[in-house]
């Protein structure tokens, strides 16, 4: 404190404020001090400290770098991926099925006992059912009626006069009743 | 301030971070231990502060957008670790804010590192009879020799108003010191 000590003038007390060594500002107003060589010795106690702490972080480093690919994009991308294959082996089997569901019950439809058929088929699958039943015995039937009603007429023309009656007769019971 | 510059990119380039590194701690390790050690008071305080200052500048270095210097973003930096360190201790140690303040002389003169006589232990009671945040602008400006602006970015108060209590820490000091 030779400054303060020497400066009686209380005016004058801070005025010279900070010099070029920090260190000896501190000693001189506050009666601060640090030991000799410190500043050497806790340069190198940082530089080592800043290594360690490099060194404890490299794991995590090298566990980023093998996960580097999995970055949150790559990552939403593979199971995007992933959901939009297992959707689709769904909906195409849905699809198969479908299908089956759909010849099968045609295939119930276009049989000769309707009615005993409707028992085999599913609360779920009866309005299908129905619908093929109806174009089965109205669109169908009708359909292969009027064609054999056709046949009956042009066939007519080659049968001979004595047994054209018999012919109509049987053909047209034949067609109308079945 | 063109010497920080070129340090900044430096410190940036991976090749020559830890040259770099070595280089700032020459230029500010000193300087930045005093600013620290006026807020922890002990030596020894100072000494764990200033190494977690010294390591948080280094894995946060890439993150400086050199909006501010280097000077005063490390200054920052030494700041809020100090207080911090303060706040983390002052929990366990102390209960009220005058209790703090009598227990931060009695820890100051007890310190290995005090080297003070009685002018010295009458000058750190009156700034530590400052209120907390004139006593760290008057050390700011008076001891650590930065400036209003520089302060100003550190505490965030505006330029005025740390003149006026820097002004007015200078008076009372100079009227009651040799008192």
């Amino acid at each position: 404190m030779e400054k303060s000590t020497k400066n009686n003038n209380k005016k004058s007390f801070l005025k010279e404020g900070f010099k070029s060594d920090i260190s000896k500002h501190h000693k001189e107003y506050l009666g601060t001090t640090v030991s000799e060589g410190y500043f050497a010795k806790s340069k190198m106690s940082i530089l080592d400290k800043i290594k360690e702490e490099e060194i404890k972080e490299m794991p995590k480093t090298t566990k980023k770098q093998i996960v580097f690919w999995m970055k949150p994009q790559f990552r939403f991308m593979a199971a995007a991926s992933v959901v939009f294959i297992f959707a689709l082996t769904i909906w195409l089997q849905k699809a198969d099925n479908n299908t089956i569901n759909e010849n099968n019950i045609e295939f119930l439809a276009f049989s000769d006992d309707v009615l005993i058929n409707s028992l085999l088929v599913e609360d779920a699958e009866m309005d299908l059912f129905a619908d093929a039943t109806i174009i089965n015995e109205i669109l169908i039937k009708a359909e292969l009626s009027e064609q054999k009603m056709d046949d009956l007429f042009l066939n007519s023309l080659f049968v001979e006069d004595s047994l054209i009656d018999n012919y109509t007769d049987d053909g047209f019971l034949e067609t109308i009743i079945l | 301030m063109n010497k920080d510059v070129e340090l900044v990119k430096k410190l940036k380039d991976v090749t020559q971070k830890d040259a770099a590194f070595s280089e700032l701690l020459d230029v500010y390790q000193e300087r930045l231990y005093w600013h620290i050690r006026k807020i922890v008071t002990t030596h020894e305080n100072a000494d764990d502060v200033l190494q977690n200052t010294f390591i948080r500048i280094y894995k946060s270095i890439q993150n400086f957008q050199e909006k501010s210097t280097l000077h005063t973003w490390m200054y920052r930096i030494a700041y809020n670790e100090s207080i911090r360190f303060l706040e983390k201790n002052n929990k366990k140690s102390y209960d009220n804010i005058d209790a703090i303040s009598e227990s931060h002389l009695e820890v100051l003169f007890d310190d290995a590192y005090f080297d003070g006589d009685e002018i010295h232990k009458k000058l750190n009671s009156i700034i530590d009879g400052f209120k907390i945040k004139q006593k760290r602008i008057f050390q700011m400006k008076y001891f650590d020799d930065l400036s209003f602006r520089q302060i100003s970015e550190i505490l965030e108060v505006p330029e005025s108003t740390l003149k006026s209590s820097y002004y007015s820490s200078v008076k009372t000091i100079e009227e009651k010191i040799f008192l």
